[in-house]
Parts: structure tokens; sequence; C-alpha cells
């Protein structure tokens, strides 16, 4: 165990205790309405308003409701294929245009970042009829990246992720010592070969931290997802889960409970499976959403 | 836990190229990266090895045009890919006549082989894939947005003039009240589409040029004509196709025109506004006056007396008549700056932009320092080498990140309640919690933080990480207080690490659309003012008047959004600046 | 929840019907040659996703029929916007179901087309469904479920049914008083949101006082230049309404939303709530005893006019199949058959008389719910109603909440007014 010495006060108990307090504090904050989530979804009545934070009843009728009646698995799949393509496509051409404005001089370098900062931030139900436009027309001529495609949309979150991935990735191979690249490029290495066997084996963290960071943002992606993927088999969970509680008349809390949950499953394993590395990478810089 | 510490601390120092987990993630990025073929590539030594530090030298990036013939191969590959998949982006551009479309493909294929099949051009074989894909869907938008900005566009106001008159006289055509209805079968004669319609017993051929008789026709039991001859009928899928044809065909009859009702009936009709060229301005009967009758059986028919005439204002981009009154159909016209000065001038607008402008910066920085205080603090909390649990706290406390955000602001909405949410019957409170401007805020403010923390509390986390322990170590022998280690030595380190951040986090909540929308819709509205709530953002301001007053008004929400849009952006730069990242992107 | 059983009768009744009709109408003497050149021609529908479940029997019967293929798609959120954005860039559906309040818009936008129907084929449905989807004189869709607020009481709790709003008060506060309820009457005066006023739900009350939002012109559509708010009856509708607030009775609150009014009346917390026919399914299923009868007006005043909503059928002016369309919504969708088959598969009270008889025989409630709708104006379907809504749910707020009325009201007109004048 590599203990490094006295970080905080020694030993002392009390110290302890406080840190245990406050991180049950913050856990339990952190936990309670999620907990009503979970009494929601197990209540075979459910609304939100008849739940509470322990659960009235336990039943999985929600559970069998959200099976039995809509295709959830679809959605599932839909959601988990688009946001985990589109987390590895926009790292993938995020880390190759970070590495340029990290490692190289150019004109133009300057604006083309800043530029990409400030395009984030425009309102997105505003660019909906725009894309539209441009989604009619490749419909038009390639329907397989259409509309009601999931290719398409995975384009086009792979388009709007790349902005900000570039800055989180560039901020950290900024960090990554010049000299190291510097060596391999005297020893007749090209810049590729250096980017391919320097920069990115060290730069692992912030690539899955950045793939995470997608991953979420995509599968809560509402907006571009209601209005692309229409069809049947093309929904994601965002959309489906969204149409639960859109008609005003069957508005069934319950299984929208149920599918939230589930929801959160996939994101919090590819946490698990991250989070070794991701203690290291998020220093770099991005922001959900 | 050690062994992350570990892991981390030495990869920040050195390479290790023996790092298999890391270098399986790096694959991700190769692929991406295979941009470079067409430089040297060499089968050189392993891969990476040790390099020789402090040797420092200029980065001069291998040049000079590779002559091997596996890079002549690499570059006839790529060449042909682009060919390829250029061939397959233009050819149903071509065969569909769409030349626009085809320049551009033509252009960026030009551009893709100018950047890749030349030895030089380094940055841009980087950029291109990325340049690219924001042009496309990010810069593309925006700027037809923002051109939308200059136009009336909006409901009413959507398509072209000759959009609107079409809708204008198909709307008006009204069935001749008490004229039989005919059993209609869709036929085609040399090409030609014809009607056959039976009415009672008798059969007749109906085409553009006029109505008659129809002899030798043979009806089905539906009463329909089944087969005439002379005349090819068409099935429902064959009409189907010539659908177009189906719904515009009038056969002129006296006193109105016979048209389809779907494909199995017709019935006598007149559409009473039509266009005119000459004067540029639809005519028809007054709808005031027309309308009191038409209810009846009695229509208005004989009386053409009190005719309306709307003439077309290019100004508005609608039919106007002289008393004022407009048709409802319009169409988009170029308005200029109109809406540009409308959203600064509409007073509205000004009386109180102020006042939200206020309150949203108050909003995106207290929710940027409330989450990043409550993450810090956490982070500080479980950094501690015998802490125990840290690995089932982060998970638990990263699960609100985990949850669908929209969800979650819907579930906290309820919570609030005054009689029914949680909050209250938890605390035995009685506040109203949305429906008082304080507390409002207060609340929407909280669901940011729970929504926040675990991601300020994951960067604060890591950057804690990489503080070096020397300096704590050295602060500690100084015999500094925890507290003042934290004030001069811990906090100035992490918040260069987070100031970035910080930022882009601001930015981002500045314009949090859903954070408040979903929860407040922007209320509590007083009562003397119902424009404006008191969690109202600029953002949602905004959305409220383009979508809420006249239905939608593109034009005028683009306009307005150019300002949020300048100003999320300004502050953005110059929040950068001041954090220092500018001089960070000049190094 | 609406099932598959439903959904199989449905089909069978259909097909059935479809056989019926079909081998008389087209079939018979044509061109027996399949149609193959154009067997790609696809009839596109969107529905939410009910409809959509409801309907799709039916469309792969016509698309049988006449050797097409139908596809129904589910349009989650927004459906008015996205066929709006849609049908202007050409991707739209031939066929919309939607509700007859979107007609204004969409008419104004040139995205629907009017459905010419016989005088006879309209006299087939129950006037206000008729009213709802005529539009400047012009029909605009076909009617298809008719929906409005009613009463529902737990008879356990309150047997008789109230003659006025008072005395349903009056009950309520007794129950409480008594311990037996919580709340006084579930009244949804907030929408989900809880920040802005439900005017769906409180119009009832606001015609019962005399008041109006919109008068009427010849044609019949409601008129914008005669705006109901501002005026005396308006004011004095508020003051009545506050009398029943928070500051007042008790009974009126703003923390009722249509859903916890539904929980709580559910169970058994509240022996009133106002609601439409879709919180049926969920009382049922809660096993509380209830009737449903109209919603009471104030004593010694009007009676409460709900507004009604008609889901339609409307045909798509850009699409690309329209004739197509026509004929599905005008002659499959509008025979009695299909509609008896709706109800079958779903039910809501049909806009068809002769399947509503059909229907009122299978299930007493709707019977009820027509007589709940029977005073009821449809919702105003005018593109100027969107000036309504934010002004007026403020209004209702600050009126349940006991802030001064007269000014409010004032304030609420003031707005409507502006934005009418732009």
């Amino acid at each position: 165990m590599n203990r490094r010495p006295g970080t905080a006060a020694g030993g002392r108990g009390s110290g302890l205790v406080l840190r245990h307090a406050a991180a049950v504090t913050a856990t339990a904050f952190a936990l309670f309405p999620i907990l009503f989530v979970v009494s929601a979804a197990l209540n075979p009545l459910g609304t939100l308003s008849s739940a509470s934070l322990l659960p009235g009843g336990a039943s999985l009728d929600n559970v069998r409701g959200l099976f039995g009646t809509t295709p959830f698995p679809t959605w599932y799949a839909n959601s988990i294929l688009i946001a985990g393509l589109t987390a590895v496509l926009s790292v993938a051409v995020s880390a190759v245009s970070a590495y340029a404005f990290s490692r190289f001089r150019f004109a133009g370098r300057r604006i083309g970042l800043v530029a990409l900062l400030v395009i984030q931030a425009f309102p997105q139900f505003l660019a909906i009829v725009p894309l539209y436009v441009i989604f009619s027309v490749i419909s038009d001529n390639w329907p397989a990246f259409g509309l009601n495609s999931v290719w398409g949309v995975t384009l086009l979150y792979v388009g709007g992720q790349v902005g900000v991935n570039t800055w989180l990735i560039k901020g950290f191979f900024d960090t990554i010592p010049k000299e190291l690249d510097d060596a391999m490029l005297i020893d007749g290495c090209t810049p590729g070969q250096a980017f391919r066997r320097v920069i990115l084996p060290l730069s692992a963290p912030v690539l899955a931290i950045s793939a995470l960071l997608v991953f979420i943002a995509t599968i809560n992606e509402f907006l571009i997802a209601s209005v692309f993927l229409t069809g049947d088999d093309s929904r994601t969970l965002a959309v489906g889960l969204f149409s639960l509680l859109a008609d005003r008349r069957n508005a069934n809390f319950g299984m929208f409970a149920v599918g939230t949950l589930l929801t959160a499953i996939p994101t919090v394993a590819v946490f698990q499976f991250l989070q070794r590395y991701i203690v290291h990478g998020l220093t770099a810089g991005a922001v959900k959403g | 836990m050690s062994t992350q510490r570990t892991r981390t601390g030495e990869g920040r120092g050195l390479p290790r190229p023996g790092d298999t987990g890391a270098s399986r993630r790096g694959e991700a990025g190769t692929r991406g990266g295979s941009g470079e073929t067409g430089e040297r590539v060499r089968p050189q030594g392993s891969p990476g090895g040790p390099p020789a530090r402090g040797r420092r030298a200029r980065a001069v990036p291998a040049r000079g045009w590779p002559g091997s013939p596996g890079a002549i191969a690499a570059r006839f590959l790529v060449l042909g890919l682009i060919v390829a998949v250029a061939l397959w982006a233009a050819a149903p551009l071509v065969s569909a006549g769409n030349w626009t479309g085809t320049a551009i493909v033509a252009v960026v294929t030009a551009a893709g082989m100018h950047v890749y099949l030349t030895p030089r051009r380094l940055p841009a074989k980087y950029l291109f894939p990325t340049t690219l894909l924001v042009l496309a869907f990010q810069v593309f938008p925006v700027v037809h947005t923002m051109s939308l900005a200059l136009t009336n566009i909006g409901d009413g106001h959507l398509g072209t003039k000759q959009e609107a008159i079409t809708a204008i006289e198909t709307s008006s055509v009204r069935r001749e009240p008490g004229s039989a209805e005919y059993r209609l079968t869709v036929a085609e004669r040399d090409g030609e589409l014809v009607f056959l319609l039976a009415d009672g017993g008798r059969a007749y051929a109906g085409t553009a040029g006029g109505l008659r008789p129809l002899e030798g026709a043979r009806l089905g039991p539906g009463g329909r004509v089944a087969a005439a001859e002379g005349y090819a009928v068409l099935t429902a899928a064959q009409a189907s196709a010539r659908g177009a044809e189906v719904t515009e065909l009038a056969v002129p009859v006296e006193g109105g025109a016979i048209r389809s009702q779907g494909l199995s009936r017709a019935y006598r009709g007149r559409a009473e506004l039509s266009y005119e060229a000459g004067c540029d301005c639809v005519r028809g009967p007054d709808p005031g006056a027309a309308a009191g009758s038409g209810a009846g059986t009695e229509a208005g028919a004989g009386q053409e007396g009190r005719e309306k005439v709307w003439r077309a204002d290019e100004k508005q981009g609608r039919f106007v008549a002289a008393d004022g009154t407009a048709l409802p159909q319009g169409w988009k016209v170029d308005v200029g700056l109109a809406n540009l000065t409308a959203a600064l001038t509409n007073p509205q607008v000004n009386a109180h932009f102020l006042g939200v402008f206020g309150w949203n910066v108050v909003y995106a920085v207290s929710v940027v320092a409330l989450t990043a205080a409550l993450g810090i603090a956490l982070a500080l909390a479980l950094h501690h080498p015998r802490m125990r649990a840290v690995r089932v706290y982060r998970t638990l406390v990263v699960l609100p990140y985990a949850m669908p955000a929209f969800a979650m602001l819907l579930v906290w909405r309820d919570m609030f309640n005054t009689d029914f949410g949680l909050v209250n019957r938890m605390l035995g409170l009685e506040v109203d919690w949305l429906g008082e401007p304080l507390t409002a805020r207060l609340s929407v403010l909280l669901v940011q933080l729970w929504l926040g923390f675990p991601y300020m509390f994951l960067i604060a986390t890591g950057a804690l990480q990489t503080i070096p322990s020397e300096y704590m170590e050295a602060a500690q022998v100084d015999g500094a207080t925890a507290w003042h280690r934290f004030r001069k030595v811990t906090l100035p380190l992490l918040m260069l690490a987070l100031a970035p951040l910080l930022v882009s986090s601001f930015a981002f909540n500045f314009n949090n659309f859903n954070g408040v929308f979903l929860v407040t819709a922007g209320g509590p509205f007083p009562a003397d003012n119902p424009a404006v709530g008191a969690t109202d953002l600029l953002i949602t301001y905004t959305f409220r008047l383009a979508f809420g007053q006249q239905g939608a008004q593109y034009g005028l929400a683009s306009a307005m959004s150019v300002y949020v849009y300048l100003i999320v952006a300004v502050l953005s730069i110059v929040s950068f600046r001041r954090t220092r990242v500018f001089q960070e992107v000049d190094r | 929840m609406r099932r598959s059983p439903h959904a199989l009768a449905g089909a069978l009744v259909l097909g059935l019907t479809l056989t019926a009709c079909g081998g008389g109408g087209g079939t018979a003497g044509q061109s027996s040659g399949a149609p193959s050149a154009a067997s790609d021609t696809t009839l596109l529908i969107w529905a939410d996703q009910m409809r959509s479940a409801t309907l799709k029997p039916f469309a792969e019967a016509f698309a049988e029929e006449n050797g097409i293929k139908a596809e129904i798609v589910v349009v989650a959120q927004n459906q008015q916007q996205t066929f709006t954005t849609a049908s202007q860039a050409g991707k739209g559906p031939d066929v919309i179901v939607g509700a007859h309040d979107w007609i204004g818009n969409l008419v104004q936008n040139g995205l629907i087309d009017p459905v010419q129907m016989t005088e006879e084929q309209l006299s087939g449905y129950v006037d206000v469904a008729r009213k709802a989807v005529t539009y400047g004189g012009q029909v605009y869709g076909v009617p298809y479920a008719v929906e409005s607020l009613a009463l529902f009481r737990n008879t356990d709790l309150a047997p008789d049914a109230p003659e006025s709003f008072e005395e349903l008060v009056a009950t309520g506060k007794k129950l409480k008083a008594a311990g037996k309820v919580e709340e006084i009457v579930g009244y949804p005066v907030s929408q989900q949101n809880g920040q802005s006023g439900d005017t769906y739900h409180l119009y009832p009350l606001y015609t019962s006082a005399g008041a109006h939002l919109f008068g009427t012109t010849p044609t019949g559509d409601p008129d914008p230049a005669d705006l109901g708010v501002g005026t005396e009856e308006s004011v004095a509708a508020f003051e009545r309404i506050a009398e029943l607030g928070e500051k007042g009775e008790g009974a009126l609150k703003r923390s009722f939303t249509s859903d916890n009014a539904a929980a709580a009346f559910n169970e058994g917390k509240t022996a009133f709530m106002v609601a439409g026919p879709w919180r049926l399914a969920d009382a049922r299923k809660a096993g509380v005893e209830y009737d449903v009868t109209p919603v009471p007006g104030f004593k010694d005043a009007g009676p409460a006019r709900p507004f009604v909503g008609v889901q339609s059928f409307f045909v798509a002016s850009k699409g690309r199949n329209k004739a197509l369309a026509q004929e599905f919504v005008t002659g499959t969708l509008a025979s009695p058959e299909v509609a008896r088959a709706l109800f079958d598969a779903e039910p809501r009270m049909p806009a068809l008389k002769q399947a509503l008889e059909y229907a009122a025989g299978k299930d007493p409630d709707v019977a009820k719910f027509q007589a709940a709708a029977e005073n009821g104006t449809p919702l105003p379907a005018i593109p100027q109603m969107v000036a309504i809504w934010v002004p007026f749910n403020t209004l209702i707020h600050s009126a349940v909440k006991g802030e001064p009325v007269p000014a409010a009201v004032a304030a609420a007109a003031e707005a409507i007014a502006g934005q009418l004048k732009q």
C-alpha cells in the first residue's frame, strides 16, 4: 500500500468520522430523489404524487407493463447502439483534431479553437429547422443516413460533440510534455506515429472520460431524437420514455420510473468500468450537455 | 484505491509502452488518425521506446516525399477510397439533377484529395473530419438560423407565395349545397386521366374538357362504374400513384366543377377564392356575408354582390383586403433588419431585459459556484489515505449524473408540490416552493445543484490526485494549519485545473433551457405582468416570446437568439481570457 | 391498460366489415393484374403512441384491400410542430391524427386539406364534434372521439350528485371535517409543471359565472375581436373562483394538478374530482365506487361549459398520397362499422352518433360523459387562442392564490389584447 505520509492531520479518528458524516450526507442528498423513483416504479398505481420515499407496495406491474405494452427493448438497443457509436466516433475524430490543435502551430489555430467553443452555445431548439432541411436532402439522396436512420442521427450527434471533446482532449494533450513526442520525431518517427505511440496511450484516461461524457449526453438527448427518429424501430429511450408521459390521458409514471432506472444501468456499468481512469481523466475540461 | 493512485501518478510522468489497457483504448483514436497515410511509415523499433529525456530539439515534422512502393500504394488506396465515396455520394445527386449538391460533393472531394494526397498540410490532415462535421452540423444550422432572422418566417408565413395561393384556393373549395354525390372510378384513356362517374343509374366520363355521358358502362355492386369500353380502370394503387392528378382534376360543369373526394367518390364544388395574376390579388365572396348563408342550404350562389378583394402585400407576405383583414395563409418574405430592431425596441423585451439578464447571471454563477463547492468539499472529504469505502461512496454519489436528466427534472418538479410533494411531506413544511419568487429560485438552484455536483465531484477528485504531495508536505513542515494549507496550496492548485471547466459550465448553465423550463416553466409569474416569471432565463423568456404569442415566429426567435448567443459568447470569451486559458492556447 | 384483446377484436370486426363492403366497391370487375408498379405506394399515418396501436389493424386492412402499404409512425412529442416542420420539408405524412384545435394553425400554414363530406355524412356526427372540425365554414377533419371534463364522485363518500359547485364544496368540507377525506375536491388548478394555471380545467367554472373568452363570428368561429377577458363578467367570475381559493374556502389549490387529483381520488382521499374520460381506467383499476355527472356550475348561475376536445383525422396538404388519404379518412375511417371497431379497440366516446349508441349500450359511462359534453363548447381552434394561454394561466394562479382579482384580470386582459394586436 502506497500510503502517503500525513495528508491530513495524521490518524485522528474524529477527522475520519467527520469525513464519513459529510460523505453520508452527500450520498443521502444524491440518493433520495432516486429512491423516490424506485418507489414510484414499484407502486402499481404509479403516479409520482402518490408515491412516497418508501414504496407502498412491491409490485412488478410496471415492469410487466413496460415490457408488455411498449417496444422497450428496441428503444434500449437503439439508445445503446447510438450512444456507443457516437461515443467512439466522436472521441476518435476529436482526438485527432485535438492533437493538431495541441501540437501544431498553424494559421487560424486560435480562431478555430475559439470558434469551436463559441459555436456550442447556440440554443438547440432553434437549430431543428435547418437540421431538418439537411436531413430531408440527405433522405432524398442517401436514405441510409436520412430521417429515421440510426446512422444519420449518430453522424449528427458526432458533429455536435466534436467541439466540446476537442477542447477537453486538447487540454489533456497539453499537459503531456512535448519533449516526449519531440524525442520520437527526432528518432525519425512521423507525427502520426508519435501521436499513436506516445500521445494516445498516455491519454487513455481522458479518452475514456470523454467517451463516457458523450455516452451520457447522447443517451439523454431528447430534442433531436424526438424529431428525427420517429419510426417504430428507430426510437430511442429518451423519446420512448417521454412518450409515456406526453399523453396527458395516459401518463404512466410507474412505467416511466422503471424505464428511467433501467436507463441508468448502462451508464453506471460504463462508469464502473472506467472508474480507474476517471479519477485521472476529468481534470482537463468539459461540461455535461 | 492505492493502485489507482500509483498508476495515475506514473502516467503523468512517463509513457508506459507496455500499458495494454491504455493502448487498447487508444485504438479508438487511430482510426481517425489513419488520415496520415501517405506519410512515411517506417517499420521501426519497439513502439515508443523510452524517449531520451532531456534532449531538447525543435520539433521538425518529417517532411519529404516518400518514394517507397508501400507509400505510393497507400496513396492510391486513399485516392480510390475518396473517389469511391465521392461517386457513391454524387450518383443520386446527379440523377436527381441536383447540381448544387453535386458541386458541394465535388468541392469536398477536391479538398479531401488536396489535403491527403500531398505530403504537406499536416494540421489539415488532422482537422479535416472535424471541420467537415462542424461545418455541416453546427455552422450551417447557426448560419441558416441567422439568415432566418432576416425573414418573417413563422406560423402563417412558412412557404412560398405559390404555396400560399394553392392553399387558399384549395381550402376555399365548397361542396355545392344539396348537390349530388357521384360514385367515382378513376380510369385512363390514352394516358389521360378520366373520372368515370355514376349517379343513380347514369354514367358519365369527365375530363378537364368537360363531362359527357358514358355509353356501355357496366356498374359494379357498389354503384361504381366497374368497366367501360375504351377506358382502362385504374386500381387504387395505380390511381394513387397519379394522386396529384386525381386531386387536381376538376371536371367543369355548370356552376362549378366535379372534383374527387378520395378515390371512390366525387362531388360538385366551387373554389370560392381565386387568384388573379393581373391584379396580383385574390377575389371571392365576402366571408362575413357568405358565412351566414353558407351555413344554411341556400348559398349565396346567385348573389355575387358582395365580392371582396385581397391584394398581395409583399411587405407583410399576405393578402390584405381594403378593410385591413387578411387571409390566414401567407408566405415568407424578407423583412431586412426588422426582427433585429424589433427585438431591441419591443417594449416587452426592453422593459424586462435587465431583470431577466441579472437573474440569468446570478443563476449561472450560483449553479457553478454551488456545484463546485459541494463537489470539491466532498472530494476533499473522501481524499484521505485512511478513508474507507471510497469506491462505494463514489459510485452512489455519481448516480444523479447517470440518471436521465430530463426525467429527474420532472421528478424534482413534483417533489416541490406544496401539498403532495415529497419535500414538504418529509420536512413537515407547507412552503409554496414554486409559487413564490424567492423559493422558486432557490428550488431551481437546488435541482441544478443535485444534477451537477457529481460531475464537479468527479473532476475535483481527479484534480486532487494530481496535486503533488510534496507541496502539502512542504506546507506541513512550515507548520501551516489545515485551513491555511487548503487556502494557500490546495485551493489555488485545484482552481487552476478546474477553471476552464467552470467557465464552460457557466456557458452551459447560462442557456440551461431544460433546467428551468421543465421545473418551473419560468414562473412564478407576477399577477400584474404575465410576461416574465421569476425564474425566467433569457432563453426561456425568448422561447415564450417567440413561440407563445402568435404561434411560432421563427424570424423573431432567431433574431432574439442571435442576441442571446452573442451575450453568451462574449461572456465566455471574456471569462476564458481571465482564466488564462487563452494563454494556454498560445503556449 | 388497453390491450391486445380489444385490438384483436377490432381487427376482426374490421376485417369482416371491409370484406363486406370491399367486395362491392373496388376490386370486383377491375383489371386483376397485380398493381406491381404502384405497390411501393405507402400511406403514411402519424399518430401518438396510443392511437397508433388502435389504428394499426385498420390501416393495414385498408392497405391490403387497395394493394398498397400503410405505415403508422408514432410521433411522441410536439406532434403539431413536427408535422409542420416535416411537411414543409416534404417529409410529412398523408394522414395525421390530432386534436381539432390544431386546425386554425394548420390551415394558416396551408398544411391540411378540407374533407368534403356530404351533409348526410356530417349529420351523422354529434353537433359539438361537427362544430369543432368546422373552421371558416369549411370542414377540415373527420371527427373520431369526443372528450370533455366531468365530475367524478365517490358514491360511498357522497351518494348524491351536487346541484351546484357550492353544494359540492359544502359536502367536501363536511367529509373533511369528519376525517373521511383529506381534500375537499380534486380540482386541477395547475398544469403538470405546477407553475401555470390550467385554463382547460378552470374554464367550466369561468363560464358558469357568465364570462367568456371569445365571442362568436357569423360563421360560428370564435371571434378574436370580441375578447371576454377584462369584462365585468370576467372579474365577477374570478371573484367567485377566488372565494373558493386558498384564502377562501380552500377548495381550489394551486398544488392540484390533474395527476395528483386523480391519485387523491383513487386513493379515497377526496370524494370529488374534475377530470376527463381518460381517468376512467385508473378509477376502475383502483376499485373506487364512482359516478360521473356534468361539472356543476355556481349556484344561481349559468351552466358550467367545459371545453370539448375532438380527436380527428386530418388529410395533409403536402402528403404524397392525398387521394388515398382522402379515401382512407372519409371512406374507411368515417364508416360506422369502423367507428364501432375503433371504440372496441379503445373506449373513447365516439363522435359518430351510430357508434355512440353502440358505445353507450356497451359502457354506461359513455352516456354520462355524453351528458357532460352536452353543455360544452369546442376548444377554440383559431390561431389567436395561443395569445390566451399564458396570461390566462397566470390569472388563474393569481386568483386562486388570493391576490386582488380586478388588477390581475386587467393585467391579463392587457397582455392578451396586446398580443392579439400584433
